[in-house]
């Protein structure tokens, strides 16, 4: 019951944030960019922290996701929702797709890394070279979305909030159930989960296809939310590495270290925003200074606290 | 009958044949120990027939299913479970949580977390373990830590046990718990057990037959008492010195 | 096509010792360094403003090669001593995160305080025929200064001592140890030379191309690109994968042209990381 209760909390703090942030439009952009993060890094999560695949292409699947269904909803008129699940299913079968191949080629942490992050540069190029199609570096504004009934009726913000809450119950469903078991048994020694009897390409492939699908699903909500997107909305440098970072922040592999990485390097950022030059120079020492103090990150850090706080009352060792 | 059968199996490294033609087939509910000098194959053997390393040529059957090609957790639902020398257990999971894996993956069939809860625990009290099943697997010795693989291995009920030197590195008391083990879980499960092992007191008093590999081949195999006298084994596995307990 | 495939060179020269910067760090301690790219601009950074200050060309070059040394020696001492305490992947797992902060903070230090430098070296001359095609005197130059360095460094593995010490320390470190080697101090010569090299290149480059301050990212991945095509660790393989790409770059950028050249190119090292995993050269040195 803990996780559900977990994400419970979070979901009442992070609905009362526009309350605090008030009429602000900069300040409930900059909130609404923090959320589409932490539903990135909750993906993101899923794929590198459940199951050790380094997916250096957060941002082009997203991306994906957006301009699949951007350009089928305005360019062929395909009707909205039908556009935004495509999205979702193309970002999940090219997502899978890598994970059957580091599978296939048993790629480890870095090689997979780099043939997804050769994934990202590759698609920010076809993005910029395709003008008739996406509109090249000017990116494309995106009409289908109007009318909408996530757009105009709610606020932008509770859009990404109820899908962030979503992901975080499918996040905790998945690890309590079998998916779950076969995670934990992969990430602890992969040769003894398959002595165990897991497949261990199976859950992998599930893990990239599911985290796929989220990270689509995010991409295409964002572009018909927004009503505009360019090349430069999922780079690998504006979105990956802000990714990676948020995640190994907050906690890999825990369910609210994603939330919680966002939510600092978001409101770090917006602290640092008048300062713009030195946000880079405080972003990388802050980053250095934190993987060696708390290597587990911040949740994960919590977590052991707890754990051990608890088995010093039971009288444990 | 033969439970499992192997057929001019060959498993090369680079080359080099680490299993060279080995034809033989283990009875069904047998303890069958396969003995031989470092380097004979005799853990590769083990790890091709799970399909860790997969087989360059030949056949493996079990209970007259060819699983030559199929991977190791298709093999392991199929019924064939292992426990590698040195025990690869999941270090962030609990000794009970290390077993529920094997119950709920082990098992051809669908087994629910509360049935797998349940098997463990059944399990873990066939190695004598339950009353340290909530315990981090890192707060328990090595002896102990092969019992929690065991436990893992044996749930879902596999048919045939292939153990990689499990009693290298214990003391006495420990050796002979786990020799009364697995003699224990023959007679009262009937699992088949092919068993690679180095400390020859152990394998004198618990194996029913013995297999010779030498250089990848299989030299010899019969009564543990006959085997070990033969000159042809005594030559190849100790260069003609006298071998010790026999 | 000639003129093509000699552009290609002169640019694949360049790849190629980029990569061997970074080739021989993660060959020696198993890290990867994704500040390499931002350190070349540091130096190219150096050179530029020690120039405009008025420095000759030359002890401004030794200024900026000193500059990528320097602060790959105080990464070396500092942030990856508790790198070199993991192992495997988890050791280039820290090294990637720690030396993104470092790359953060260089960058985020030239963009602030010299945001529109770029070092471009022009060198004049008139236009040297090679087969046929006229070549710019500053690309000739460019890539005899890459061939020295690269048979310098050659030279360097297989005669010296010191060399000789880093190979053995690659094939077994616990050997190398035995035979009085220390590994930390031959790590510490490689991570020096690493920056070094990357100073170089950021040097050479800047006589075709200029080198502005937002170059760095660009670098690491071209360099990480080369080196993974080239096999982790192969000083020869990241030469000869920089070679190929340079010529598969300039190459598709003829007859293909715009933007399609770069997807070529990354295909190209995708499709050797799957069909190769371990590189052209999935050996050490």
């Amino acid at each position: 019951m803990v996780p559900y209760v977990a994400v419970a909390i979070t979901a009442v703090i992070l609905s009362l944030v526009p309350l605090w942030i008030g009429d602000s439009r900069t300040l409930t952009g900059v909130a609404v960019s923090g959320l589409l993060f932490a539903c990135y890094a909750t993906a993101f999560n899923l794929i590198f922290g459940s199951t050790d695949q380094l997916f250096l292409a957060v941002g082009a699947l997203a991306g994906v996701g957006a301009y699949t269904s951007a350009i089928t909803s305005d360019r062929l008129s395909l009707p909205l929702p039908l556009t935004i699940i495509l999205g979702m299913i193309v970002a999940m079968i090219i997502s899978g797709l890598f994970s059957w191949i580091a599978v296939r080629r048993s790629l480890g942490i870095i090689f997979t890394g780099i043939v997804t992050l050769t994934f990202s540069l590759a698609f920010d190029n076809l993005l910029l070279g395709q003008r008739s199609l996406t509109g090249g570096e000017t990116g494309m504004v995106i009409d289908a979305g109007k009318g909408a009934f996530f757009r105009g009726q709610i606020p932008p913000y509770y859009v990404f909030l109820t899908l962030l809450i979503g992901f975080l119950l499918a996040y905790v469903a998945i690890h309590r159930s079998r998916m779950g078991w076969a995670f934990r048994a992969l990430r602890d020694d992969q040769l003894s989960a398959e002595l165990s009897g897991v497949n261990v390409a199976k859950y992998r492939i599930y893990a990239g296809a599911i985290g796929g699908a989220m990270l689509g699903l995010s991409g295409a909500l964002w572009a018909h939310v927004e009503g505009f997107i360019s090349p430069a909305t999922f780079t690998f440098v504006h979105v990956d590495v802000q990714v990676l970072v948020m995640l190994v922040f907050g906690g890999i592999g825990t369910l609210l270290g994603p939330v919680v990485g966002s939510a600092f390097f978001t409101y770090l950022g917006e602290v640092l925003a008048s300062f713009s030059q030195l946000r880079l120079i405080v972003e990388g020492v802050l980053l250095i200074v934190l993987f060696l103090a708390l290597p587990q990150g911040v949740v994960g850090a919590i977590v052991i606290g707890i754990t051990r706080l608890r088995e010093r009352r039971k009288g444990l060792p | 009958m033969a439970v499992l059968e192997l057929v001019e199996l060959e498993k090369h490294f680079g080359g080099l044949p680490a299993v060279d033609g080995v034809t033989f087939g283990f009875n069904d509910g047998e303890i069958l120990a396969i003995v031989g000098p470092n380097g004979a194959g005799k853990s590769t053997l083990l790890k091709t027939i799970i399909g860790i390393h997969p087989a360059t040529s030949g056949t493996i059957r079990f209970s007259g299913t060819d699983i030559t090609k199929m991977s190791t957790h298709r093999i392991r639902k199929a019924g064939i479970a292992m426990v590698l020398q040195t025990p690869r257990i999941f270090g962030s999971l609990t000794v009970r949580e290390n077993v529920v894996i094997g119950a709920m993956f082990g098992n051809p069939k669908g087994v629910s977390e509360s049935d797998a809860y349940e098997e463990a625990d059944e399990m873990l009290a066939v190695v004598g373990l339950s009353s340290k099943a909530d315990l981090a697997i890192d707060k328990l010795n090595l002896h102990e830590q092969r019992y929690v693989d065991l436990a893992r291995a044996i749930a879902g009920r596999p048919k045939l046990l292939l153990l990689d030197e499990v009693m290298a590195g214990l003391n006495d008391t420990e050796t002979a718990s786990s020799i009364e083990l697995i003699r224990r879980l023959r007679d009262r499960h009937g699992v088949t057990v092919i068993w690679v092992e180095h400390v020859m007191k152990a394998v004198l008093s618990l194996a029913e037959r013995i297999a010779v590999l030498d250089f990848g081949r299989l030299l010899t195999s019969g009564d543990p008492q006959v085997v070990m006298r033969d000159p042809k084994v005594v030559k190849a596995y100790l260069g003609g010195k006298a071998l010790p307990d026999a | 096509m000639t003129a093509a495939i000699l552009d290609g060179l002169v640019l694949g020269l360049q790849f190629g010792l980029l990569g061997v910067g970074l080739t021989i760090v993660y060959g020696m301690g198993g890290v990867l360094n994704l500040a390499y790219g931002a350190m070349a601009v540091a130096s190219a950074i150096v050179v530029s403003v020690a120039m405009r200050s008025g420095l000759p060309a030359v002890p401004a070059v030794a200024l900026g090669i000193l500059t990528g040394a320097a602060l790959s020696l105080l990464l070396n001492v500092t942030i990856m001593r508790p790198v070199y305490r993991r192992r495997g992947d988890q050791r280039v797992l820290l090294s990637i995160l720690l030396t993104i902060g470092v790359a953060f903070i260089i960058n985020g230090y030239l963009v602030w305080k010299l945001p529109i430098e770029a070092l471009s070296l022009s060198i004049g001359g008139d236009a040297i025929s090679i087969l046929g095609v006229p070549m710019r005197v500053g690309s000739l130059l460019a890539s005899a200064i890459t061939i020295l360095a690269g048979v310098g460094l050659i030279l360097f593995f297989r005669r010296t001592t010191a060399g000789k010490a880093v190979r053995s320390v690659i094939q077994d470190e616990v050997g190398a140890r035995l035979c009085g080697i220390n590994p930390a101090s031959v790590r510490m010569l490689i991570f020096t030379l690493s920056g070094a090299i990357a100073g170089l290149v950021a040097v050479t480059r800047s006589m075709t191309s200029p080198v502005p301050v937002s170059e760095g990212f660009s670098l690491t991945i071209l360099a990480l690109l080369v080196t993974v095509v080239g096999g982790l660790g192969s000083v020869k393989g990241a030469m000869l994968a920089g070679l190929i790409l340079g010529v598969v770059n300039a190459l598709s950028s003829f007859y293909i042209g715009s933007y399609i050249t770069t997807i070529v190119l990354l295909v190209a090292a995708a499709l050797t990381i799957l069909l190769r995993p371990s590189g052209l050269f999935g050996e050490y040195t």
